[in-house]
Order: C-alpha cells, then structure tokens, then sequence
C-alpha cells in the first residue's frame, strides 16, 4: 500500500503524471459544476432563492470561472492529454525533464488548495476569475488568494510549456519528421508556445493588483496617476490567447478522434497544421481589443480590432474544412469518442457562428456584457471545450486502464450532457438577444419576461448533471469490471496504439520504436504501418 | 535518477518536486495572506520557517539526483533550449511592467510625479559596471571549463558570485537609503514602478545566484554537469541584460 502511493505521489513518469493532472482537473470541473448548479438554483426564480446574499452569488462565479478554465480547461487538456499522449505519440520513452513535470503536477495541486481555501476563509475572493480593478482592489474579499492560485497555476503551465517544447522538438523517436507528427501533437505546440508567451503577463497583471490592495503600490488607482485600463488589456493579453490555449489542444484531440473512427486520412493535413494553428499562434495576440469594446477607445484602433478578429475564422475555417475533409468517404463508426468528437464540430460551429457577428463593432456594443456573451462563449470554450476533453477521455480509457468502458452507458451519458448544455446554452443567446439581460446578475426583476427562460436553463443544468454522474460512475465501473481492452481497440495507426495498454511504467517501449519509411499517423487503408 | 537500479522495471521516482511545490506554498503565498491579509505576521514568520528549509532541501535533494545527468541516453543536454524557452516566458514578465510605466509616464500630465526625490546616478552605474562584469567573468568560467581547467573554472565561478552578491548588497544598500529619503513603494506611481521593477530583477538575481550554488556545490565534491553550467551562465546573461532596460528606464529617462 506505501509503495502504491509512494509510486504515486513520488513519480515522475509522465503516464502517471497526466493521470494526476485528470484527477485534480476533474474534481475541480466537478466543484465548478456544482457552482453552475448554485448559480442556477438561485436564478431559477426571481428573487433571493436560496441565498439572500448577493455577495455568495459573486463567490460562486469566481470560483466557478477560475475553477473551469484554470483548474479543469487548461489542465485537462495541457495537462492530462498532453503529457499523456505526446510522448507516446512521438514514440519517446519519457518528457524531456521528468523531474520538471512532477514539480508542476504539484504546483497544480498547490494551487487547486489554494483555490479550495476559497470555502474557508472568512472573506472569500469575490472578484470573477477576471479580478478587475478597481473592485478587486477595493473589496474586502481576500483577492490574494486570487493572485496566488493564478500565479502557482501560471507557474505549473510555465513549467509544462517548457517541458513539452524541448520533447516535441528534441525526442520525436527517429524517423518522425515534422510532417509525420499528429494534429493533437501539432496543435499542443502551438499551445504551448501562447502559453509561454501570454502566461507571465497575467501572472504580472494579477500580481500588480495584489502589490495595489495589500502594499500600497498605485497602479491601477487613477487619484495617483494609475489606469484601470493597464489591468484590462494586460488581462485580455492574456486571457484571449488563453481560448486559443484551450482550443488548440481540444481541437486536436477531435482530429484524432475522427480520424481514428473514420478511417481515414487528414484533409489538407500541411494547410490544417501551418496554416490552421500557425495561424492561429500568430494573431492570437493581435485580437484581446475586442473585450474592451465598450470600455472606450479611438474608433481606429476599434476597427483595427475587428478586422484582425474576422481573421481568426480564416485559420479556424482551414481546421474546419479538414475535419470535414477527413469524415469525407471515411468508413464511420459512431463509437462513444467519435459522438463527443462529432458533437465538438456542432458545438464548435455554434460557438464559432455567434462568434463573427461579436467581432464586429456595431453589434457587440449593443450585446456586450448580456446573456448573449455567456451563451457564445460556453459553446465555444466550455461546452466544446469539455465535450472535447470527455471524448479525449473516452478515447485514451482502454490505454490508460488496460479496460473498455460501457459503450451504452457512455452514450447515454453523452447525450444527456448533450441535451443538457444545449437545454441550457441556446436559451441564453435567446435571452440576451430578446431582453438584453446583463449577465452577472444574481437577481433579474427588471426582466420578468426572462424568468421561463431561466426555469428551463436550470432543467438543462440538472440535465448536465445528471450526465456528468453517469458519465463518472460508468469510468470508475470500467476501471474495474470492464472488458480487457486489448492493445489497440480502436484500430488507431498512431504510435500510442503501439504499445501495451497500460503502456510499461517505465519507458513506454522496450526500446524507442523504430519508425518505417514513410509511415505516418493517419495512414489507413495501406500497407504501410 | 538515484533508486533507477532498485526499480528495474517500475518508473523512477523522486520526492523533490513535492516537497519543493509544498514548500513554495507555505514560503510565498501562505506566509503572504497571514502577513498582509489576516495581519498574523507570528503565523506568517511560521510560514516562512516551514517554507524555506523544505524548497533548499528540495532543491538540493534533486541536484544531488540530477546532476549526474538524465536517465535515458535521448535526454542529455536538453537543458540548454529549454532555458531559451523559459526566457522567452522570464522577459514577458518584464515586458507588461516596463509597458504599464510607458503608459502612465507618457500619459501622465506632469513628470516625475509629485513626492520624488532625486534619483542618485553613481550607485547604477556602478550596479551595471559590477553586473556586467559578472557576465564576462562567468563566460570566462566557460571558457576554462571547456578547456578543461576545472580549478579556474572553480574560481571564475566564485568570482562571479561575489559580484552577484556584491550588486544585491548594492540594491538593498539603495533601497535603504530611498527609504530613508521619504521614497517607498506607495510614494507615487513612479516609486510604484521602480520597486517592483528593481524588485523583480533583484529577485532574479537571487535565482541567478542559486543555480550558481547548485553548480558550485556539487563541483567543489567534482560533479561538473557542462549542461547546467552553460544552462546557468545563460540565465545570468539573460538577468544582465535585462538589468540595461531596469537601469536605463528607471535613472535615467
């Protein structure tokens, strides 16, 4: 038993490792969701519902922001997927530094204890994960521990960034060149680098608010000369880039899966991989402007904004068109990742759709800040983004437990998740659009006319829970009933399906595998794997 | 890694990275909130006592593991990129502080602002001699490495901690006296700025002189890593450089 956990809490493997990222990322979702519930109860009625402390609503979408997009987002995906799957898909026997790995998984921990502090401590933080000033400054609720689980869980993404850089570059086994590397692996680079990039300036921004409420500096405090604004484009300098940080990955993981379940090669794999995602890490940071439409600003710089906005879709448009490309004359089979990769593509145009009307001046000044927001970026990041992280579970389950899941039960599970987000989802743009109800309110009696919508919100989100339980009791089911998975189940090309499942504690292979001439991930339907 | 042979066929482990991540959290954000958010500086000074022997036990628990180098043969020498990596993350800390100054010094309407005193100019200039000299001195420590000269190489080394050491002596020496002349941190927007610039590069300086510790050590028993030596001597050079933004912004414009 103390060799089991000593194995455990003392690894460096990076299996072991990315099974902790899944671990902490999923107990923070499961907190964050039961936030969302909170949030949900309280506003499926108008007036105080199950608190009459305006002030715990705003604690709760703290931590329900900052628990799912940096305790469950970034780490699921960069995290878990990622130090689970790039070595073995690039046929290397570990990270390029083990040890590193291990110290940012336990920062990562640090920083969910951090994050969990928020339920005791006297003054809980109550500032959104965005943690504006002047209020951050100025409210009583204890933003350090704000600044500091950002700033242990920037420091662990630092960490990671680092770490997977130097492996896909320097450890690919020999033989797999650039272009033979998979989208997910592709896509986690580039992620990588924004994150190496964007990370510091958020940790910068979220310190100076700490070093402005507790040591008396006057950045962000206009009586001494300071700008409120620095914050806000500091922030979204990094909190755009972020989307892509989350996006980058989960799209990638949905290649993999539907090229696995479609039998078939990537479309347009060389303008998927250099025009898509390098397209997408070089103006990632030339959009943050468009969240401070309203904020005031010349109207050039306005334009200037919307225009490198619209730009975005053309590198998303190139993924898309593979990913459509790749289902093309591919022999489908609708097993439980490929239905959450599948579903990522819809939600994704949803998300992707409500988007470019958004990036244009004349109409986000008027849906700013509404309902209509929350409902586009939920389908965009959090919706697509978890779908994405589910099937990627789903997915990598026979590898990492040497078991197979219970197919009924994992498409129940997703189409209640299914129905549950669109219950919820799509009756928020509705409101905001028809009644311009401004998000953030923990109360709505000036829209009674949104009160049904918020009566069937609340359906969805029971929904999603619902599935979630489902989706939960049906993975630890398999991890120990389950019907012994096989190598590769999945019938996958790709260099992780190689191995054993579970794949050796030490090293992955016996030796670095050796790679054919000519061999690539997605090469179906020849003889050459 | 130390017990790889004991564990033929189960993954290496280590207990550094969690007992530095568990000091980390009680060293710096623990011992912070009691200090400045809950006012228990006791509890915040227990903080400390417990943060700072487990990160230095940490960290010298895993150079007495690593420096003899990594564990499979594909491994080796990563160090040094990696380390270019980390600098491009290192300098967009810098970046968003030195633009926040840009922003509210040009925007401002009168500068410097109300409560500044004047700025000494012979302390810098004798800050950025001593630092640039540590730069040369630890390329030259290189230099004799690669030559085999391990005993020079020692003493450069050596060399170039003093002059670390003797440029941090010269901040905290600067600071005081700012301190003394009525400039502290929550003086103006300008006095914000310039500690936690100085600050942050000082704290750099720091980290410069423990991974010089982590080389010398282990060299003074004879464990020469030349990856962590060149890997070392860049993020010195790195913190000398950025020291001419510190300088030239903060005195002198």
């Amino acid at each position: 038993m103390m060799n089991v956990l000593k194995d455990w809490i003392f690894t460096t493997d990076h299996k072991k490792i990315g099974l902790l990222y899944l671990i902490g990322s999923i107990a923070a979702f499961a907190l964050a969701g039961i936030m969302a519930l909170l949030m949900r109860t309280e506003l499926s009625a108008m007036g105080p519902t199950i608190t009459n402390n305006p002030n715990d609503y705003n604690v709760w979408l703290y931590f329900h922001g900052a628990a799912m997009i940096l305790g469950f987002q970034i780490p699921a995906l960069t995290g878990f997927l990622a130090n689970y799957l790039i070595p073995l898909q690039i046929g290397a026997r570990d990270v390029a530094f083990p040890r590193v790995n291990a110290l940012s998984v336990w920062l990562f921990y640090m920083g969910i204890i951090l994050a969990l502090m928020t339920f005791v401590v006297p003054n809980p933080p109550d500032v959104m994960w965005t943690g504006y000033p002047p209020y951050s400054v100025l409210t009583p609720g204890n933003t350090a521990l704000y600044t500091f689980t950002v700033l242990l869980l920037g420091f662990a993404s630092i960490l990671g960034g680092v770490n997977f850089l130097t492996t896909i570059t320097f450890m690919r086994a020999p033989g797999i060149g650039w272009n033979q590397l998979n989208v997910f692996t592709w896509c986690t680079y580039g992620a990588f680098i924004l994150q190496l990039i964007f990370v510091p300036v958020l940790g910068t921004a979220v310190t100076m608010i700490m070093l402005d409420k507790y040591v008396g500096t006057h950045f962000f405090d206009p009586s001494a000369g300071g700008d409120v604004l620095i914050y806000q484009n500091l922030f979204w300098f990094y909190s755009h880039p972020a989307v892509y940080v989350i996006f980058l990955p989960f799209i990638g993981i949905v290649f993999d899966i539907v090229a696995t379940f479609a039998r078939n090669r990537i479309f347009n794999y060389k303008a998927a991989i250099y025009g898509g995602i390098g397209g997408i890490v070089l103006l990632a940071g030339e959009v943050w402007i468009h969240h401070l439409y309203v904020t005031g600003m010349p109207d050039w710089l306005r334009v200037g904004q919307m225009v490198t906005t619209l730009m975005i879709s053309v590198p998303v448009g190139l993924l898309f068109i593979s990913l459509i490309g790749t289902l093309f004359k591919g022999s489908i089979s609708f097993k439980t990742p490929m239905l959450y990769g599948l579903s990522v593509i819809f939600l994704m145009l949803i998300g992707g759709l409500t988007g470019i009307p958004l990036a244009i001046v004349s109409l986000d000044l008027h849906v700013s800040d509404t309902y209509f927001i929350i409902g586009h970026f939920h389908y965009v990041m959090a919706v697509a983004g978890t779908f994405s992280i589910f099937g990627g579970v789903y997915y990598l389950y026979p590898k990492f437990t040497g078991r197979m899941f219970n197919e009924t039960w994992g498409k129940i599970g997703f189409w209640l998740s299914f129905i549950g987000v669109n219950t919820i989802f799509f009756p928020m743009m509705v409101v905001g659009v028809t009644t311009g109800m401004p998000r953030r309110y923990w109360d709505y009696q000036q829209f009674p006319e949104a009160e049904s919508f918020h009566v069937v919100m609340t359906v969805g989100a029971a929904i999603i829970a619902l599935g979630f339980i489902v989706i939960l009791i049906n993975w630890i089911h398999g991890m120990f009933k389950g019907a012994p998975a096989g190598d590769n189940p999945w019938g996958s090309r790709s260099l992780e399906w190689t191995t054993t499942s579970p794949p050796l504690a030490h090293g992955n292979w016996e030796a670095v595998p050796t790679i054919k001439e000519g061999w690539g991930p997605y090469e179906y339907g020849t003889n050459k794997a | 890694m130390s017990d790889h042979a004991a564990h033929a066929h189960g993954a290496p482990t280590t207990p550094w990275p969690l007992v530095i991540s568990i000091g980390i959290l009680f060293l710096i954000p623990l011992a912070f909130i009691f200090k400045f958010v809950n006012h228990q500086p006791l509890a915040a000074f227990v903080c400390l006592v417990i943060g700072a022997p487990l990160i230095i036990m940490g960290i010298a628990g895993w150079v007495r593991e690593a420096i003899g180098g990594a564990e499979f043969p594909e491994m080796r020498g990563l160090g040094f990129s990696a380390m270019g990596w980390f600098i491009l993350a290192e300098a967009l800390i810098f970046l968003p502080t030195f633009a926040s100054y840009w922003i509210m010094r040009l925007n401002a309407p009168e500068w410097p602002p109300a409560g500044t005193i004047d700025m000494p100019t012979v302390m810098p200039l004798i800050m950025t001699v001593i630092l640039v000299s540590s730069s040369f001195t630890i390329h030259f420590a290189e230099e004799e490495l690669d030559k085999g000269n391990e005993a020079g190489f020692k003493k450069l080394l050596m060399i170039t901690m003093g002059l670390g050491l003797t440029f941090l002596l010269m901040s905290m020496y600067e600071w005081n006296h700012l301190f003394h002349e009525g400039f502290v941190i929550s003086t103006n927007i300008y006095s914000s700025v310039f500690f936690t610039i100085t600050g942050l590069h000082a704290s750099h300086v720091i980290v410069g002189l423990g991974i010089f510790i982590a080389i010398l050590l282990p060299a003074l028993n004879g464990t020469i890593n030349h990856v962590v030596v060149k890997t070392g001597s860049l993020y010195w050079h790195f913190v000398d450089i950025i020291w001419f933004f510190v300088v030239s912004q903060m005195y002198f414009w």
